[in-house]
Formats: structure tokens, sequence, C-alpha cells
């Protein structure tokens, strides 16, 4: 064929129809739609092997049982675990996200490292674990030769009771510093008010679960507050269409957090007055008596007036609850209205198994003592103390102690010293120990007596309220060492880093999760090897000590951390009794006669720690409620409504001192004070709060980069935070939704946005805590702001910890 | 009038008692970790945040201190044929590319990534805002190493494609592949939650088998309490909501004055 003009234009239409007709087209343009959205780096997760690994959860001290499911070695999935008698399923929001924690490379420290940049930039090079070895041990050998061992600190932020705290306590002891510091938990308040009052150690035991009236002082049940995992599956029981009605929840709170929102009835009251209203409520019940008079006569001491030895005349509790807190009085205390603290009064004195618990948010912090004293009483006046569904007197798990300590000359002479935070001195008798104390004596001396400090799962530069005034301390300590396994502010101030495994790399301990009514022991199990150059720091203390040497070395026998975690674990097996399995039908708060009790099913120690090492627990059910002989292990041998050691503390110091401004008797008894916060009011004329979410951690522990996606557009846009104000409020300072303003307080100020919310109180401002990071990386850095930028903290008198809670403010409008 | 489809074997569907839900987010969290959805750095761009279950919180509006919040948790519906001339879901019929399908046998309204040409015509047909685009490729910036928890059962999306929620179908398949392996046609209830309903620690979403009467979800969804979102668009939502509160009830549709009808005195 000849190829002309009109056979080429023929060919060529020809061709292009006849490709038509192919597949060819149509394939290339699906080829080209999947080439197009394959781009190498698009992550493509390799396939492998599934399986699941049980362990705990150690984010927070609840210990929630966790499932983490893997693909061949790499952990993709956190879920919750059915088989365990905290939260049979459910985990909390940080829980679920977890592993964001334990792959991020930014946020982690990957390796021992050396501080080579100005504090606090964040600036380290790459040291070798034996050179961090000879770094720290030989500086502390140096302090201890130059006979001063108490220049050494630490600062522990490990939950109450842990094996791991005990360590560290142990360590410094044994280098002879009496300087353990603890990062303050509500813990701390609850330990302060039980020991005071029953004279136990503790660890407060509410029995929730078989309450059918639940009065919250404060306590963020769903914010985070005990054991998340354990008060979310109570609430999902509770307001199922089963147990519908049955209990009812008062959250007594001043903002509409989740917990007042989702209770059957929230009563909002004027922030930091808690305990007049408990103590009007006790007044109601008194007056109308409803209270449970064999209780209060036969094991309370303090009720009624009283004549001592020495002749003298006291007031009783009734006499000072009648005369100060009628419903009128409380009323013009609280705002909270005079009928409805008469009929809340009635409700809970009628209900059949009432129990008051006292909170402040998820607990991360301290609450005040005088407040917890406060609805302790209110639960014995109804005679709630060792009752079902009330509060459980407990003693302490059955753990092995370690074995003494044999000090050495040198640690003799430092733990004589008096603490540098003054905890147990005439000042502050109760408490263990006061990290605001600390701080501040470092500040107000002309050079730090603190040589070195140990900081260990702790953040103090990030938590501590008012917390200018721990980074002006943390400037004056010559050397620092963080144990911390993440990038967090205070690490950024450290000289030396010795990071410690992510809570999914390493065996680590929980130890009766706060709240809990039944003792418990948990141990997680390394769910990953460690992914990088990192060591639990249980291990780190044992090799330091090796470096020391002499009675330091001598008081860590062990080779291991495991080796001292199963010493521990000796002593749940040689009290016998206790359950190393659980089945949901079976759980442990159940009341003595409704349960069936599975038989022991190990035969030996060995048979029960492999049970336990491989992410397992213990726990002994609630068996019967003991009877009343040597319950209460106070002065008095009774419950005391009038604390007789707080009167021997008073006579020898004066109660002024110890920060308590009413006199007499009413300094032993459980009372309100306004708060002198030392700020003109007319200046600073709101409140500023801060406020947990169950959302956002808070605490030492970074965030994961999912809880972002939970935080509401009214809660942070771009790298603002909101302060949540009442419209009435906000008409007065001409601000609307979304302006932004700036909060100052004498400790400092924030520029914050404006969200209208009519769940908050006239007259306040609320900030979330857990924003204002200043460390990490791009998820959290920079955004929002810490309210312990601003909070003014005042001191709770007789505990001596921070006034946190509340802080006078200025709003102006930008 | 034309015939629609067949009545499927199966109609799986959800059921979140909001009386429970304490708007914890622990559904979201868990939702994204299972389903490799990438966080960006700024998620406080809600328009661009990719949520395929998002939480709403919603209050009554009354002033302080009588103002109650309450949450609605929000999947996709996976709506249904309207049963009266095979009217698929809202995004199914729009789709240009049959990157979004219904499956008769199981209810769930399907999302195929490689297919999807990006136009978004669905993401604006969907009345509950329930579908998201990828505007940029997964955040997983080289040197952090946040990919290695992803899971292989869930492709990462590319950027210009539409995602939602797939009620966790690779769960579907999981428990599929389990029931044959063990010689079994049919799977039972608890074979097949999603990722959301397993991990409320409150235990407010419940999931199975709509058409099931032996699964909890059937018999839930019957409630006097039920009720679905905008339910009067006829979309046939397979996610039901359950509230004793009328304020609540009264959020899920837009109601004329007058025309929302209570079922008790509860709060409102």
């Amino acid at each position: 064929m000849e190829l002309n003009r009109r056979n080429f234009i023929a060919l060529i239409l020809g061709g292009a129809a006849g490709i038509n007709l192919t597949p060819l087209p149509w394939k290339l343009m699906d080829d080209v739609a999947i080439w197009t959205q394959n781009w190498p780096w698009v992550p493509v997760p390799p396939v492998g092997k599934f399986t699941e690994v049980n362990s705990i959860c150690t984010l927070c001290p609840g210990g929630c049982g966790i499932k983490v499911r893997k693909v061949d070695e790499r952990a993709v999935k956190i879920e919750g675990r059915t088989d365990y008698p905290i939260n049979p399923g459910g985990i909390c929001p940080i829980g679920m996200g977890g592993l964001q924690l334990l792959y991020n490379e930014s946020v982690r420290f990957t390796r021992p490292m050396k501080r080579i940049g100005p504090r606090g930039a964040g600036h380290f090079i790459d040291i070798s674990w034996s050179e961090a070895f000879e770094t720290l041990g030989s500086r502390i050998s140096k302090l201890r030769e130059e006979g001063r061992p108490e220049a050494l600190a630490a600062i522990d932020g490990n939950p109450m009771r842990s094996t791991i705290s005990l360590m560290i306590e142990r360590f410094l002891k044994a280098v002879g510093t009496p300087n353990y510091v603890r990062v303050p938990c509500l813990e701390d308040t609850y330990q302060m008010g039980i020991s005071l009052q029953q004279g136990t150690e503790g660890p407060v035991a509410y029995d929730l679960e078989n309450s059918d009236f639940i009065l919250s002082f404060g306590s963020g049940l769903l914010e985070g507050w005990g054991a998340p995992g354990r008060i979310m599956n109570l609430w999902g029981q509770i307001k199922g269409a089963e147990k519908r009605g049955t209990t009812s929840v008062v959250q007594i709170e001043s903002r509409a957090s989740n917990t007042a929102s989702k209770a059957d009835k929230w009563m909002a009251l004027k922030p930091g007055t808690d305990s007049a209203l408990a103590l009007g409520l006790a007044h109601v019940i008194l007056k109308e008596r409803l209270y449970d008079s064999e209780f209060v006569n036969s094991h309370s001491f303090g009720f009624d007036d009283w004549r001592s030895a020495d002749g003298k005349e006291h007031i009783g509790f009734k006499t000072l609850i009648l005369k100060k807190y009628s419903p009128n009085q409380v009323s013009k205390i609280t705002g909270v209205n005079a009928d409805a603290i008469i009929s809340l009064a009635r409700d809970f004195a009628k209900a059949q198994a009432p129990v008051a618990i006292y909170g402040k948010g998820k607990g991360t912090l301290n609450g005040s003592l005088y407040e917890f004293m406060a609805v302790q009483s209110l639960n014995a006046l109804v005679g709630r103390i060792n009752m079902p569904g009330g509060v459980l007197t407990t003693e302490p798990i059955p753990l092995s102690p370690l074995p003494e300590v044999n000090l050495d000359s040198i640690a003799q002479a430092g733990l004589n010293k008096p603490r540098i935070d003054g905890a147990g001195n005439a000042q502050y008798p109760f408490a263990q120990s006061l990290i605001n104390n600390f701080a501040d004596s470092i500040i107000n001396a002309p050079t730090s007596s603190i040589d070195t400090l140990l900081l260990f799962s702790a953040n103090p530069d990030f938590t501590f309220p008012q917390r200018g005034i721990f980074r002006k301390a943390l400037k004056k300590i010559p050397f620092i060492v963080s144990f911390s396994s993440y990038r967090d502010e205070t690490s950024n101030m450290a000289d030396l880093i010795l990071p410690d495994c992510t809570y999914l790399e390493k065996m680590d301990d929980v130890v009766w999760p706060i709240g809990l009514q039944y003792p418990f022991y948990g141990l997680s199990k390394p769910v990953v090897k460690p992914l990088y150059d990192v060591k639990n720091s249980g291990d780190v203390i044992i090799k330091l000590t090796k470096r020391i040497g002499k009675t330091t070395a001598a008081a860590f026998p062990w080779n291991s951390y495991k080796e001292v975690l199963k010493d521990r674990v000796k002593g749940l097996y040689d009290s016998g009794g206790g359950f190393v399995d659980f089945t949901e039908d079976n759980p442990p708060w159940k009341s003595p006669g409704k349960r069936s009790d599975p038989s022991r099913n190990y035969s030996s120690f060995g048979e029960m720690w492999n049970k336990i090492q491989t992410g397992g627990y213990w726990y002994r059910p609630i068996k019967k409620y003991k009877g009343w002989d040597n319950l209460f292990k106070t002065p008095t041998g009774k419950f005391e409504f009038f604390s007789t050691r707080i009167e021997v503390a008073a006579s020898r110091g004066s109660s002024e001192n110890m920060g308590v401004k009413v006199k007499g008797d009413e300094a032993c008894m459980p009372h309100y004070e306004p708060i002198d916060t030392k700020v003109s009011r007319s200046d600073h004329p709101l409140l500023m709060v801060p406020y947990d979410m169950i959302n956002l951690s808070s605490s030492w522990t970074p965030n994961p980069p999912f809880v972002l996606k939970t935080i509401f557009d009214n809660q942070l846009l771009r790298d603002k935070s909101f302060a949540a104000i009442n419209p009435k409020t906000a008409v007065k300072y001409k601000l609307r939704q979304g302006d932004k303003a700036v909060i100052k307080s004498p400790a400092g100020k924030a520029q914050v946005l404006i969200s209208l919310s009519e769940g908050v109180a006239p007259g306040t401002v609320w900030l979330p805590m857990g924003f204002g990071h200043t460390a990490y990386d791009e998820f959290f850095k920079g955004k929002g702001v810490n309210p312990n930028d601003i909070i003014f903290a005042g001191k709770d008198p007789l505990s001596g910890h921070a006034i946190w809670w509340h802080t006078p403010v200025q709003l102006m409008k930008v | 009038m034309k015939q629609g489809h067949a009545q499927g074997k199966h109609k799986y569907g959800m059921v979140i008692d909001l009386d429970k839900c304490t708007g914890c987010g622990t559904c979201m969290v868990a939702c994204a970790a299972e389903n490799n959805v990438s966080v960006r750095s700024d998620e406080s761009d809600k328009e661009r945040s990719i949520t395929w279950m998002q939480l709403y919180k919603i209050t009554n509006g009354r002033e302080f201190p009588d103002a109650e919040t309450s949450y609605f948790p929000r999947p996709c519906m996976h709506c249904d044929e309207d049963g009266r001339g095979g009217h698929h879901p809202s995004c199914v019929s729009v789709c240009v590319a049959t990157a979004t399908k219904i499956d008769h046998n199981t209810g769930i309204v399907s999302q195929i990534y490689t297919r999807c040409i990006g136009c978004r015509y669905c993401q604006a047909a969907c009345p509950y805002d329930a579908r998201y685009f990828n505007w940029w490729d997964g955040y997983f910036p080289k040197g952090k190493g946040l990919e290695r928890y992803l899971t292989p059962e869930v492709s990462a999306r590319m950027r210009g494609v539409i995602e939602k929620c797939t009620f966790c179908h690779h769960r579907l398949m999981r428990a599929k592949n389990q029931a044959y392996a063990e010689g079994r046609r049919d799977i039972k209830e608890h074979e097949y939650i999603t990722a959301c309903a397993e991990a409320c620690p409150v235990q407010a979403i419940t999931f199975g088998d709509l058409n099931n009467p032996s699964h909890k979800v059937a018999q839930l969804a019957k409630s006097p309490h039920a009720f679905r979102l905008l339910e009067r668009l006829n979309t046939k939502p397979k996610v039901y909501y359950l509230s004793t509160k009328d304020w609540v009830r009264k959020m899920a549709d837009n109601y004329l004055p007058g025309e929302f009808k209570r079922v008790n005195k509860a709060t409102g």
C-alpha cells in the first residue's frame, strides 16, 4: 500500500481508535492511579507473625492490664486485657497511645549522654555507660570522702510503695544522705490524714464497687483519679442497664468536669471550700441525729466535749460543727444553696452504703490535709469506716522488706544532718518530704547545699506548681543527673543522662494502686527488648553502688533489679493466700460470701513467681471485715475526730508555726480556714484554677501525639491553649470566644485564647494542665501554656505542701 | 418501582450508650492506632485532622451551674439502602471511581484507597462529616521511627485519597480466617468487634450483627431510648445511640418547634 497523506491519516486515526478498543489505555490509567499513590516514602509496614504479650501499664500509678499485639519483634497495638482484676478490658487514651512513646526517637534518650550546651538547651553528646558510671560514682565517692554525703539529693516521682522507690531511698541511705525527696501526689495527703485519724499507714481503700452513694469531693473520677481503668469500668457498670439507678454519684467540684457532668448530681462550690461543705453536711447529720451513734460512741475519740488528764476542758467535734458550720454559714463560704446542703446531707446519711471520697482532679499533685480529714470525718460520722461499700482499713501489702542497711560512720554522720526540706521537723511534723521547701531552701541559701541531684521519673521543671522557683533552684545546683527515659524539661537542665528503659521495655512493679480496696501487686514485663542502649534504673543503681563500694555496695547484694523484685515477691508467697489468676465473674471486691474463690493454683514459690513474672499479678480478695479491736492505731486506739498527735505537735512548736491560723482545739480537728494568699484581691479579682483531663498527661511522662486528635479546638488551637471563663465574666472584661487575653499573677503571666463556658463559675479562669511544654518535639513543644507558670503557690496548713488549686489573677484583653 | 438488592445475611452495626460515654477519647486513639491513621504536628485544625472516630461535645445550653455536657462519638454511620428502591448510601451513589461500595453481605461501606481519585465528592455528600481527605502523605518523618508501630493489617494512606471508618474490616477478615481455619462458616459475636468497641473503658460501645436477634446490638437498637443521627434523611445509619436524656436526643436531628417527641421526663 502506498503511503500517501490519506492512508497516513487513516493509519493514525485507525490506530488511535484501535488502541482504545484494547485494554491498554484502561490498564495504563489504572496503573498511573496506582503508581501515583505508591510513593517510596509512604510506609509499608512489614508483615510477620502475630503474637500477643500481656503486661501492665506503668505510665501512671493506676496499673492497668494491657495486651500488646506484636508483629515479629514490633509492637503494633496496645489494648486492655480482660484477664485482669483492675480493669477488665478498658484502658485510658494515653495508655492506648503508648507505642508512640516507645517508638518516638525524638522524645527519648537513646544512650547515656553528657551536656555540652548551656543548661536547658538540650545539647548533649553520647558517652559510654562505663564513663557515665565513672562520672557519677566518683562524684558520690568524693562527697563521701569529703564527709558531706548529705550534699547528694534525689527527687523521686515513682509511685509510693514501688520497689524502685525503695531502691532509690535505700541507695541514698547507704550513701548517707537524708535528702530523699518525693514528688508529692494525692496519696501523700491520704497517708498523712489516715495516720493522724486512724493511726495506720494506709493505703486508703475506697470500696466504691459495693457502695450505693458515692459522694466525691473533687475527685476526678473520670479525669484519671485512682486507677483509671478500674473507675471507668465501675462507671460503665453503674450506668449500665442492669445497675442503672442503684448507685448515685454526686460530684462536688467548681467546674463542670466530665465527672461533674456525668454524675447524677453536680454541686458547684467556690474553689478551695471543700472542707466547709463537708463539715456543713456533718452539721445537718448531727443536728438531725442521722449519725451512727454506735460507731461514734464506741470507736471514736473527740466527738463530744471532753476533759484531759490535766483537767483541761476541750471542745469536741460535735460542738465545733454545730457552732460553726450551719447550712447558712456554709452557704456563705461555699456559695452552695443551704437547702441543697440539707438535702444532700440527708441523702448521704440515709443511703444504705454511702462513701465520701476525697481528691483533687487526677491526684498527680497533693491535696489539702484538713480537707481530707473533713471528708474522712464525714465517713466516720455515718459509720462508714471499715464497712462494706465504705472506706476499708488496710494493712500494708505483705511484700518482703529489704534487709537492714549497715551504715558506716560517714553515712551515719550524713543521715544525722537535718533534711534541707524540713519535712518531719517541728514546723512540718507530718510531711515525709516537701519538694517546695527543697526548692526554697536552695534558692534562699547563698550557695546550694546540694551538690548532686538525681532525678528519677520526675519532671519538676514542668510539673512543679509555680515552676519558676524550681527552675531557679535547678540553676544553682552544681551537678544534675537525670535517669529519665524522655527528653523532658528537667533532663534538659541535667549534666548527665543515664536513661531508663521506657515502660514497655522493662520489668517493674505496681504496688497497690491508689484507692483500691484490696491488696494488689502487678509486675510489668518487657514487651519488646530495649530499642536502644538504655538500662533499667534499678539495675543502674546496683551497678553504681558497686562502683562506690564499701558499705554502699554491701547494701545492694543483688546482681540485678529482677532479683530484688523476686526477693520482695517472696513475702507475698510466705503470707499465704492470694491469687495469681482472675475470672471476670469473681472480682476481688465482691463481698465475702458472694464469691466462689478459685483454689490457689500454685504450689511453690517458683511456680508463683513464674506466673507473676510474665506480666502477671497477685491479689488477695476482700476476705472479711476485721473486728474493731486494734483496728485504729492512734494514741487513743480510736478513730480521732480530735487528733491527739496534732495536739502534741502543736504543744511542741505552735500551731501557728505549722501554718494553721485557728488556735487551740480547733486546730486539732478538721475545719475550714480561708487561705491568705498574700495577694491583693482588688488587683487580682479572678481565681485561676488548673484542671485535669483524662486525655492529656500532666505528669512526668510525655503525651503520645495521638491524644492531640482528642483535644477540642476550643482547648488548643495551633500553639495557643484556651482559658475557660463564664460568659458573665467575659461580658465584664469585654471578651469574646477566641479573643486573646493575658492572665497575670504575682508569679508570672501567660497569653491564652478565651473560651466561653457555662460550665465554670463567674469569677474563675480555668486552665488545662499538661500543655506548655518547652521540651519534646513538634507535637507538644511550645503548645499552649502551663498553669504552673502562673500558679502562685501558698502552703497548705499543717501539711506544708503547695496550695496549687487556686491563684488570684488579673485578666487583660490583648 | 425498582427492586432493591436482596437483604444481606449480616448487617453489622453499633450501639453507643451516651449515658455511659464519659468523653475520654480512648475510642479515638484506639481507632487511630488500629488503622494506621497518622498524626500531624498540628491536629487542632479540625478540617484537616483525620479522625475516623470523632468525639463531639454537646451542652444543654443552660447557665451555670445547670449546664450539662455530653459527648457524641461519631464513627462512619455505614448507611444502608433505604429499602424502597435500592438507594445506596449517599457517598456510594456519588463515587465516580467505585472506590466506595456497600457490601450487601455485611452492610459495611468500604473505602478502596487505590481506586480513589480524590475528587472529594463523597466527602461533600456525607451528611455526617465522616469522610476525610488526605491533603498530605501520612506524617512519618525520617529519624523519629514512628512508622515502627504501624500494623500490616491496614495499608498506610497516601495523599490525594479519601479515608474513613471501615468498622475495622480487617478484624472481620481476621475472625473469618480464624473460623475457616477451625472449620466453621460462621463467626461468633465476640470474635468480630471494632477497635473502638473493644477499647471503650466504660463499655459504652456495643458492636455486632443487627440482623441476628441474639446479638446484643440487635436488642439494644430496639430500646425506646435508641435513636440515630439525622434519621429523617433516610440514610438508614447502622450506628444507633442510646440516651435517657431528652436534650441529648434532641441534638440528633433538626426539629421544628413542637416537632420533637420526648420519651420521658428526664432532664432537658
